[in-house]
């Protein structure tokens, strides 16, 4: 037997019993109700905690009666039963009518009724020739006394043991207690397992055990404000807790796990000196696609397959100048030394609505007020036209952004991309692969090996083609690039599906935390 | 992004090298732009075997077959660049046999006015060709030509055709044959009821009043462009010797290249190409009778100052020819100045920018050395984002869990649980599916989704959202208008008027921002226990009890508190 273990898991109420009594005496509720002052509760539950620790074995059980007092029994305690009340008015007040013996005592016409029903025909009252109640033999009522006994016996604890009372009382108590649907008598029976309990082989060694750690269980289970203004902290002692017990479960106010990862990513950029860019989640094809030398009628305007707005379906106007050097730049390259796409541009559905279906829109509404240099990005909720599964979503982040530059060039480029690679996604290596987008040219895309998570692709940049940045009115060189946040953002919460990341479920998005710093 | 499949002999073949390690071909493939899908060398016999490999640059149609990207690889890897003899160009046009015509219809020009096509011969069409020139005519015309709309291609067994064709505008129920796959005569019109490809593809002709058709001198149907080929001159099969390519379309150079992609694939595999005189009654870009393979594309020049400015290395002309002739750019120097002749099957050199591009996967872009940037620029979140962070950790103080939901859903959701009648959301016209047919116009509806969903999850549940939302709005030149937002719910036993008071109160008394309350009425909140915010004189949100039919739309069965209001107001 682990001794010092039991008695470091003893809770006070069980270490009192323990200390209390000895092997062989029997021990019950009642007996520790008595010798401890412990309540019924406590009782039961001490008994089971040293029964399941085999401390204490039961002896014998036996079913015992009890009367105890209903809500009804308990106003007869206090003033008296409608029998008691009507005897003491007629032995002061003589005889009186059923209707003033109703209102003088505040009764019901039915209790008055059948209180004299009884007592009339045990031969203690009568109705005299005026119909009024009157006392015949007062000792005819004898069995009043005896109820009143009963009553006294229950008053104080609310229930008394059938072992209690003599025969005659018993038969008395029987006569006004129901089993079920007590409200209309005054007592309620109860029958109860009166069970006996003896201390099991072993205990004496855990009472020794307890008198040499000096646990009494009289020990304080809490410093209570009391007892610092008291003083009576002095001489009181803590009970020790059982530390092994798993802690209890807080909910407390928190971050989104991938709301969090999405502001880190923000300042991991600002810190390499970004600045922030948002904007509107409904645009026109004109910032979408048209600005970003998409041809109108191209292939390469599939791979944006987008929403439309149902309405209004199109933008009032689009920003001039910026409308016409587009269209110019489509139809024949302007003056940016391109011979641009060599069709007619369409200046109407270039105001069509349409949810922003990728972050460089906002590069490009950028570029119009940029400052050379300048760095700028966002964090952009993007839309497409794909079907929702675990590796696409009809709405999610891209994270985007520009730098300008006189001294902006290729190999800058590829110096930036190292450094999101290395700062923001704590990559190892980093490998350059020629890509392709509409709007840059080079374009390269960056995979980077990752030390936990493996090589991935890091995401896509190149150089905007003059037919974007010069038409939007910057002369130098941009370097544009974005980074796959939301599957950055799935390996460093542990995740495999992209719903996760925007989930409903209160309580896994509680208990999700992020890997790492 | 179009994803091929190559037959590994046939492709290796033409690359002119043979893989065995898919590491290897992995870093070759980034020469083309493309990657490699998926390869098993280790399965079967070689020419049983493909390859799958997506390419993504969408500019260049001519990587979306295996003769051409075998074509970009091969002289990557030191081949020659091949040279086309069968071209005809401005003022040098190739003289084909007198028969090989096709004469056009004027009554095509509002219609479907152009067409290109040539003639293959020399050897047997294997099953590999066979199924790779299907391939090609798919990705053409499906990822290039927009399914088929700008352009669409036939390959026909020549042997069957009497020359001269004739490309006419034809009466669709006048005029009727046997289509592709069935065994009676259906009408133009018919077809487009009753043949699957005219189910699939007749939107682009059904509007006309004449449809595209294709028949021989003898009047046998050639094909319906660009719905589906006659069944007899159509049913290419393995063994046919000759074969008779045409492409119809709108867009004259997107034509030109796809007839000079399949031209110079054949052309590679050692095929014959014999070009075909078009006839036009009506003007073209190349006048009215035109040769066709047709080589139409522009030189693009490049100064090498330019080259080094956008790459960041000052290479020699030297090395900058000799990474463009990497990338099978013909080239031709004067000066500083570098001039390239596009491939026959490429039309996208627009800016000298593309120059460079070449130059720099011609070089390795490993040849370059990433450079750190030197000019000094400061770093900054924008207002709102700083001022929402500040909302969201006063938020966390008080209990509440930070949620984060997608925008899109339903009208069920956003508008007819929310007893809404939707007048200013934001509807899409062209849903994937109806549970994402709407941008949210409240953050409400999102919060209280999630409550729905989290009722076996302990209480007192506490959540908010700082985010998007968009509405109608006239006042804007988009008619639409995009607020940052802040919305919170708490669903709790006990949850009344006085804790939401409570909880906003203390939100906007750290946020530093006096406001005051008016009572309102919203069908989404029991009234009288309601309060609109006021802020600067104006309504930004609102916060109450959540109305119990608005509960019981959502089958939540915990009493609710919750507001929102435009946290962009505050600013």
């Amino acid at each position: 037997m682990d001794i010092r273990g039991i008695v470091k898991g003893l809770h006070p109420l069980e270490v009192r019993v323990l200390r209390r009594y000895r092997r062989g005496s029997p021990i019950t509720a009642e007996s520790i109700m008595k010798d401890l002052e412990y309540k019924l509760g406590q009782c039961n539950q001490v008994f089971s905690w040293l029964q399941a620790k085999g401390l204490v074995v039961e002896k014998t059980r036996r079913t015992k009666t009890a009367y105890e007092l209903t809500e009804l029994g308990k106003e007869y305690v206090e003033k008296g039963s409608p029998e008691e009340r009507i005897m003491k008015l007629l032995g002061d007040k003589g005889p009186l009518s059923i209707r003033d013996i109703t209102d003088r005592l505040g009764l019901e016409n039915k209790d008055v009724g059948s209180a004299f029903g009884i007592l009339s025909k045990e031969g203690a009252l009568g109705m005299d020739g005026e119909k009024r109640v009157t006392i015949l033999d007062a000792a005819k009522a004898a069995r009043l006394s005896v109820t009143r006994r009963i009553f006294e016996l229950a008053a104080s604890s609310g229930i008394v043991d059938e072992d209690a009372l003599s025969e005659m009382e018993k038969g008395v108590v029987a006569g006004i207690a129901k089993k079920r649907g007590a409200g209309t008598a005054p007592f309620r029976v109860v029958e109860r397992d009166e069970v006996v309990y003896e201390l099991e082989a072993g205990v004496d060694d855990i009472r020794a055990e307890l008198e040499t750690e000096g646990i009494t269980g009289e020990e304080a289970g809490a410093v209570t404000p009391e007892m610092l203004e008291t003083g009576s902290w002095k001489t009181s002692s803590f009970r020790a807790y059982n530390i092994d017990l798993p802690p209890g479960r807080l909910i407390p106010g928190r971050r989104n796990a991938y709301a969090e990862f999405l502001e880190n990513t923000k300042d991991k950029l600002v810190s390499l000196g970004f600045e922030e860019f948002d904007g509107s989640l409904v645009e026109t094809e004109f910032w979408n696609c048209d600005a970003l030398f998409m041809p109108q009628f191209h292939a390469a305007r599939d791979i944006h397959d987008v929403y439309s707005v149902k309405s209004p379906e199109k933008a009032k106007f689009i920003e001039e100048p910026y409308l016409s050097a587009v269209a110019r730049v489509h139809e024949d390259g302007g003056d940016t030394g391109s011979r641009g796409w060599q069709y007619g541009f369409d200046r109407e559905f270039t105001k069509r609505l349409i949810l922003r279906s990728q972050g460089t829109v906002m590069s490009a509404r950028t570029l119009p007020k940029a400052r050379v240099p300048g760095r700028y990005f966002g964090m952009l909720r993007c839309f497409r036209y794909d079907k929702v599964d675990a590796t696409h979503l009809s709405d999610f982040y891209q994270t985007e952004g520009i730098v300008l530059g006189e001294e902006v060039n290729l190999r800058t480029l590829l110096g930036f991309l190292e450094m999101f690679a290395v700062e923001v996604a704590g990559a190892t290596e980093v490998k350059y692969v020629p890509g392709y987008f509409p709007f840059t040219e080079p374009s390269v895309e960056v995979h980077i090996k990752h030390p936990v998570l493996g090589w991935f692709e890091l995401g896509g940049s190149g150089i905007f083609r003059p037919e974007v940045s010069k038409t939007l009115g910057v002369d130098c060189p941009v370097l544009a690039w974005g980074i796959g946040i939301d599957r950055m953002a799935l390996m460093a919460l542990g995740l495999n599906d992209l719903r996760e990341l925007f989930s409903n479920d209160i309580e896994s998005v509680r208990m999700r935390r992020a890997k790492g710093n | 992004m179009p994803k091929i499949e190559v037959n590994e002999r046939a492709f290796f073949d033409l690359v002119g090298k043979r893989y065995t390690d898919p590491a290897a071909l992995e870093e070759l493939l980034p020469a083309a732009k493309a990657e490699l899908d998926e390869w098993k060398p280790g399965e079967g016999k070689d020419d049983e075997r493909t390859i799958k490999i997506e390419l993504n640059d969408t500019n260049r149609p001519d990587l979306w077959s295996t003769g051409g990207l075998a074509r970009q690889l091969r002289v990557y890897l030191g081949g020659k660049i091949p040279d086309y003899p069968f071209f005809s160009r401005k003022g040098a046009l190739r003289e084909p046999p007198k028969d090989l015509r096709v004469i056009v219809d004027p009554n095509l020009k509002g219609i479907r006015p152009y067409i290109t096509a040539f003639l293959i011969s020399g050897k047997p069409i294997t099953d590999a060709v066979l199924r790779d020139v299907i391939q090609t005519q798919e990705k053409l015309c499906w990822n290039y030509g927009r399914k088929r709309k700008s352009i669409a291609m036939g390959v026909y067994r020549a042997e069957l055709i009497k020359f001269p064709i004739h490309y006419v505008a034809a009466d669709p129920d006048a005029t009727s044959f046997v289509p592709l796959g069935m065994t009676r005569k259906l009408s133009l019109r018919n077809i487009l009821k009753e043949h699957p490809k005219g189910i699939e593809f007749g939107s682009i002709v059904a509007g006309l009043p004449r449809f595209p058709y294709i028949h021989d001198d003898d009047g046998e149907t050639v094909s319906f462009p660009p719905v589906i080929n006659s069944d007899r001159i159509g049913g290419v099969k393995v063994g046919d010797s000759r074969l008779f390519v045409e492409i119809t379309g709108t867009d004259l150079p997107t034509l030109n290249i796809a007839c000079n992609i399949v031209a110079c694939d054949f052309a590679d595999s050692g095929y014959e190409i014999t070009p075909v005189r078009i006839e036009y009654p009506y003007d073209t870009a190349h006048g009215r009778s035109v040769v066709t393979p047709y080589y139409f594309q522009e030189p693009v020049s490049a100064e090498l100052p330019y080259v080094h400015k956008i790459l960041g290395d000052k290479l020699t002309m030297d090395e900058t020819v000799s990474a463009l002739n990497r990338m099978a750019d013909r080239t031709e120097v004067k000066g500083d100045t570098v001039t390239v002749f596009p491939g026959e099957y490429r039309n996208d050199f627009l800016h000298a920018a593309d120059i460079v591009e070449d130059v720099a996967m011609g070089r390795g872009l490993e040849s370059f050395k990433p450079q750190a940037p030197r000019d000094f620029t400061i770093g900054r979140i924008t207002p709102l984002e700083s001022l929402s962070r500040k909302a969201k950790s006063i938020m966390v103080g008080l209990g509440f869990q930070e949620m984060i939901y997608n925008y899109l859903g339903s009208r069920k959701d956003y508008i007819e649980r929310m007893n809404l009648d939707g007048k200013d959301a934001v509807q899409i016209s062209n849903p994937m599916s109806e549970n994402f047919e709407f941008v949210r116009n409240s953050i409400l509806p999102s919060l209280l989704a999630s409550e729905a969903e989290s009722g076996r999850a302990t209480y007192p549940h506490h959540i908010f959202e700082v985010g998007k939302v968009c509405y109608k709005n006239d006042e804007e030149n988009y008619g639409v208008s995009t607020r940052g937002a802040i919305g919170w719910l708490s669903a709790v036993r006990d949850a009344n008027y006085n804790l939401a008071a409570s909880q906003f109160n203390s939100l906007m008394y750290f946020l530093g921002r006096e406001y005051s309350v008016v009572a309102c009425e919203d069908p989404r909140f029991i009234h009288g226990r309601t309060a609109a915010v006021m802020y600067s004189g104006r309504r930004i949100g609102l916060f109450g009890e959540v109305d119990p039919a608005v509960l019981s739309n959502w089958n939540i069965t915990m009493p609710c508190i919750a507001g929102e209001v435009e946290i962009e107001a505050l600013l």
